[in-house]
């Protein structure tokens, strides 16, 4: 049960947003490290209680990765654990966690609880909980992303295969961003399926902002 | 040189019998997934992917699975791993190799080449087999999630034009060393080449996350064109 625990989310990007929120709506403590100062300021002003690693790692009793950075949790960390403190990534490797360090140390011993659930027990008996080896563990535990989420995913790469197989020799050899009036048809298909009805820019207001009646409506740099 | 291998012969998932299973969750996630099925009324007569061949290393959920026969219905023709070790949903997968027509005997799908809880080594072995056709060419497109299908084409012709593939002992990391040692075994087999036209002067690739590590597969790309289509991202 996740209620009343303290949770260690590392990381406040997209990812650690939807991780933190996840876990406060099941009633636990989340407490957020950062780096970037921008992040930080938005997990304090949500209400989350931002701290180092550091000085969390011995009173919480969940810690998630979710930066996308390595080396975020060394193997000495999670020996100074409370006791089946569970471990866990969902960001993008598994070099977020040392899994290697933790293998490594004198006299631990690995206990498989069930395939994607791991005892790992110190020589003086106390054991942390590590989850899918370390490994995105909202696809190892349970079965990643609802379908309607991927959908609007899926949908953008579909479209990038058509593009890029149809198109092409209009590409150079680089990294291209999908162009955001694709974006704006994606979300536009999934309205319906949630009974979202949208209003209408006039062309008067359009011509106010600056954009197309039709879209895009954000500069490209626009963070939703 | 062209060589038809039935499907039957041509996939590895856990457990075939899962197929019934998968089927029924991806009939329900077809209705979840609106984005998709409008792509296939807009263009499943048109099939612009037609003469498209996509290696896909990308989680073998259930919503997966949905956008594997949302590119079969616009044309393509596809083969498909997992992007992590332990991601697959099995009766996902099983419906996918059985496909919308088929039987578990005789599968109309689509190979797929992937389990949850693969060893580093079974990973690789399904990556390679996902970039592989049995015709002896290559993919070209390939939808990758993380980049390791990418990683593969590109490691693959660097050292085969270099003649030599690194010493796995040297290694930076475990995975790293199992990855050199498929290069290592591959690069003895005749009928993988690295440097075929299909594998490389025209391969373009979409992926789901713009990773570091797809940042620096990019910037020792021979010549893989990039997109980014990420909206959502897949984590």
């Amino acid at each position: 049960m996740l209620a009343g625990k303290t949770c260690v989310v590392c990381g406040f990007g997209d990812v650690g947003k939807g991780s933190a929120e996840s876990l406060r709506v099941q009633g636990a403590k989340v407490v957020v490290t950062e780096i970037d100062p921008i992040c930080a300021l938005q997990a304090a002003m949500q209400g989350y209680e931002v701290n180092t690693l550091e000085n969390m790692i011995g009173k919480a009793d969940v810690f998630i990765t979710t930066t996308g950075n390595k080396d975020i949790i060394g193997a000495d960390d999670m020996k100074r654990m409370k006791h089946q403190a569970i471990v866990g990534n969902i960001g993008h490797f598994d070099n977020e966690i040392d899994m290697a360090g933790l293998a490594a140390i004198d006299g631990i011993e690995r206990r498989t609880i069930k395939p994607q659930v791991d005892e790992w027990v110190f020589p003086d008996g106390h054991s942390v909980i590590v989850l899918s080896e370390g490994r995105l563990l909202n696809l190892g535990n349970a079965t990643g992303h609802p379908s309607f989420v991927m959908s609007a995913s899926f949908t953008n790469q579909v479209m990038a295969q058509i593009e890029l197989f149809g198109k092409n020799d209009d590409y150079e050899r680089q990294v291209y961003v999908l162009p955001k009036h694709l974006d704006e048809k994606v979300a536009r298909l999934h309205l319906d399926a949630v009974d979202a009805k949208l209003t209408e820019l006039s062309s008067e207001q359009a011509a106010y902002i600056g954009v197309p009646v039709e879209g895009p409506y954000k500069p490209s740099h626009y963070r939703y | 040189m062209s060589t038809t291998v039935p499907l039957t012969d041509d996939y590895k998932v856990s457990y075939i019998s899962l197929a019934e299973y998968g089927r029924n969750e991806i009939r329900l996630a077809e209705h979840e997934m609106p984005g998709l099925m409008s792509l296939r009324k807009e263009f499943g007569e048109s099939k612009p992917l037609t003469g498209a061949r996509i290696t896909g290393s990308l989680h073998m959920t259930i919503q997966t699975a949905v956008l594997i026969e949302t590119l079969v219905d616009l044309g393509a023709d596809v083969r498909w791993a997992s992007c992590n070790i332990f991601s697959t949903q099995d009766h996902a997968a099983a419906a996918v190799v059985v496909g919308r027509t088929g039987t578990e005997s005789q599968p109309a799908g689509v190979p797929v080449y992937a389990w949850k809880g693969e060893t580093l080594e079974e990973y690789w072995w399904c990556t390679e087999k996902v970039v592989c056709w049995p015709d002896g060419g290559g993919p070209n497109m390939i939808l990758d999630d993380g980049g390791d299908a990418t990683m593969l084409v590109h490691k693959g012709a660097e050292y085969e034009k270099a003649g030599a593939v690194p010493d796995p002992a040297g290694a930076e990391s475990e995975e790293f060393q199992v990855f050199l040692g498929l290069l290592q075994r591959s690069s003895l087999t005749v009928s993988t080449s690295w440097l075929k036209p299909t594998t490389c002067s025209s391969l373009r690739s979409t992926s789901m996350t713009l990773s570091r590590r797809a940042s620096s597969t990019t910037s020792t790309a021979a010549a893989t064109r990039w997109s980014t289509a990420s909206t959502v991202r897949l984590t």
